[in-house]
């Protein structure tokens, strides 16, 4: 099938390697048989969502996301229906906290989100860095990745990670991590998130053909992406004891 | 009374120190504990230089250092590197009197770019070289305007910048009204029409977002910037490096001295040219720089040579979690002519600390080693299946996977004799050394 990804400000939003995730995203739906098509959007250029499959943004540092913020706020209503139907997004970092109601800034400067969702940010001049290892409801294995945020989130009913053993939470030490529902996902774990967990590649790939309403084609394996992940795995869960 | 105390406890345990080899941050610890201010309370030189950044600071220092010597300075600084308070700390009380005072024309400082305010808090720098803002241990530095951030409250309205005009980013650091003197490197045969790599740190202004233009670049997002909504724009360089010839290893300064580069490297160039801004403000004679800094081999050596089997080796040590770092030496072996093999290591992330964290990879630019003469490479280490699935999205072919390192040094040695390049950081060189015959 041919399929549509849409990928929000490449270079604004461009921290800790984020655009792999759509690197790998791309090459397994190719694997899998689709035709696929990227579309990047930059500040003040239009884009319709309608036939959009999967929308991406990146991380930024904490300027840039006020800067994404403004041009994004455009898009809340298009972006609000699209996650209504099921469309697939992936919000890494800072860019995550655009879905929510407020972000609060370091010096207490309020900015309004897009309210896909109703947790709110806040910003503080401490950043929060460490490995993480977590899990999540989407499949029966660990989450790996790293974090280096200085925001923390409150009132996330639906997160993506259901718990972290190791590593920060949306509201601090441990507990859960990012958002999820329906087939939105936002996290805080750094840049590709996708290449280090091939489980959650799978999960956004099951979303974008159940979308469709396409039988699933057999997923493709990277043997790369599978033994390192377990090599991240084996090493984190050491430092989880 | 607490000063002469802190300065005896501080030379003692310095002294006691050196002999069982300890490290030079614990004498000033101490020495600060007894006495908080001393550094404000201490007669220090005229000229105090602290130079901090992402890259290159070490080097920068020390090519400093050989010239205000030459220049007939006598200069104090922290060649062991501890560059927080605690060894400024040490520093300076164990070259300091009894009375406090510190006996040389200068002092020299590396500062870590995190701490910088701290260590700046009871007495500030007269020049202050901030070499660039990359992005760089994401580990520590979250991103390089955090360290923007950081470094600002360390900057004392009467201290003068020494900035890199090609760095948009440090370029700011002029916004907050001190006297600036700007070093860059002119439009010459290094320079491509646009950035280069594999993120672009330079597509919108870091002032007000808008869309950046080059006029031309010399690497990565550094070159001549220009933002046509704030203006914020490369500064005609004060200390220009007017032209480079990497092939035939050799850099003109302000179009009239030349330097002989002992390391062909864009990155030599830039801290040769911080250390000469510097230098020269110092009053020291631009021919006096350019001759001390001609054919000068840097001491911490980031660059050793060795023999593997028929192999004629260069290990290029790169920072790890540092892409521009990578990228520079990736272009480097781009630039050589020769069939080379390349051997790229990445086992212990950091060296101080544990983490998984190889994000990192995805921002360097490997396509640089699809050339011809790049016959092979080799990824090895406890991440070499997350070098693999990087290189997978890579312009490289000929690339295969020898997760240990000694099977990889000994799959280099029984085959071929075209240069070997290793590409590592500290944290995983020496893994690769005690395989091979080092030389010089």
């Amino acid at each position: 099938m041919e399929v549509k990804l849409i990928h929000f400000y490449p270079d604004l939003m461009n921290l800790y390697g984020s655009y792999a995730n759509l690197s790998v995203l791309r090459r397994a739906l190719e694997t899998m048989g689709s035709t696929v098509t990227v579309e990047t959007v930059q500040p003040g250029q239009d884009v319709d969502l309608a036939d959009a499959d999967f929308l991406f943004m990146g991380a930024g540092t904490e300027r840039a996301q006020k800067a994404a913020l403004a041009d994004f706020l455009r898009f809340g209503e298009s972006v609000r229906a699209a996650a209504a139907d099921g469309c697939a997004m992936l919000f890494c970092g800072t860019a995550m906290e655009l879905l929510g109601k407020t972000i609060t800034d370091a010096e207490g400067r309020t900015y309004e989100g897009i309210g896909l969702a109703s947790f709110i940010s806040v910003q503080g001049k401490k950043r929060f860095v460490e490995d993480v290892y977590g899990h999540t409801a989407l499949y029966d294995a660990p989450v790996v990745g790293f974090m280096n945020k200085c925001s923390l989130l409150s009132g996330v009913e639906t997160p993506l990670l259901t718990a972290v053993d190791l590593g920060f939470g949306n509201e601090g030490k441990g507990g859960a991590e990012g958002f999820l529902r329906n087939n939105v996902m936002g996290s805080h774990l750094t840049g590709p998130l996708l290449a280090k967990n091939p489980r959650m590649l799978d999960a956004v790939l099951a979303a974008i053909y159940a979308r469709r309403g396409e039988p699933l084609p057999p997923l493709p394996r990277d043997a790369y992406a599978e033994a390192g992940f377990s090599v991240t795995t084996e090493q984190l869960k050491q430092r989880c004891k | 009374m607490r000063k002469l105390l802190a300065i005896l406890v501080c030379k003692a345990l310095r002294i006691a120190g050196k002999l069982v080899g300890k490290g030079s941050s614990l004498p000033g610890k101490y020495a600060l504990k007894l006495c908080p201010d001393i550094l404000r309370r201490v007669e220090l030189p005229r000229h105090i230089i602290a130079v901090t950044g992402s890259n290159g600071k070490t080097s920068t220092v020390e090519m400093i250092a050989a010239i205000l010597r030459a220049g007939g300075k006598t200069v104090v600084y922290n060649e062991e590197g501890s560059n927080q308070i605690e060894g400024v700390t040490t520093l300076v009380l164990s070259h300091a009197s009894l009375s406090g005072k510190v006996r040389a024309d200068v002092l020299l400082i590396e500062s870590d770019e995190r701490y910088a305010a701290r260590s700046f808090r009871f007495f500030h720098p007269t020049a202050f070289v901030i070499t660039n803002l990359y992005r760089d241990q994401l580990t520590r530095n979250g991103h390089p305007e955090w360290v923007y951030d950081a470094i600002l409250p360390a900057i004392h309205p009467e201290t003068t910048l020494v900035l890199n005009a090609d760095d948009p980013l440090s370029a700011c650091f002029a916004r907050g009204g001190n006297a600036v003197k700007w070093f860059g490197l002119e439009q010459c045969a290094v320079s491509q029409s646009a950035p280069s790599g594999v993120y672009h740190d330079g597509a919108h202004c870091p002032v007000c977002r808008a869309p950046m233009t080059y006029d031309y670049a010399h690497y990565n997002h550094i070159g001549a910037y220009r933002c046509a909504a704030c203006g914020h724009a490369r500064p005609t360089p004060d200390y220009a490096a007017t032209a480079v010839d990497l092939d035939g290893g050799s850099l003109t300064l302000d179009g009239g001295v030349t330097v002989q580069l002992a390391f062909r490297s864009i990155y030599n160039v830039y801290n040769i040219l911080a250390a000469y801004a510097v230098c020269r403000e110092t009053g020291v004679a631009a021919e006096t720089a350019a001759e001390t800094i001609s054919g000068y081999v840097l001491k911490n050596g980031r660059v050793q040579t060795f023999r593997l089997g028929n192999h004629r080796g260069t290990l290029l040590t790169s920072k790890h979690e540092n892409s521009i770092a990578y990228d520079t030496n990736l272009r480097y072996v781009t630039s050589a002519k020769a069939d080379c093999a390349v051997l790229v290591i990445v086992d212990a992330v950091s060296r101080k600390y544990f983490t998984s964290e190889t994000s990192w990879l995805w921002d360097i630019d490997f396509d640089l080693l699809a050339a011809p003469h790049v016959k092979r490479v080799i990824l090895s280490g406890a991440y070499s299946n997350d070098l693999a699935q990087r290189f997978s999205f890579s312009a490289v072919k000929n690339w295969t996977v020898i997760p240990d390192i000694a099977t990889a040094a000994a799959a280099l040695r029984e085959d071929g004799s075209e240069d070997v390049y290793v590409i590592t950081c500290f944290s995983d060189r020496d893994k690769l050394l005690a395989h091979v015959e080092k030389e010089g």
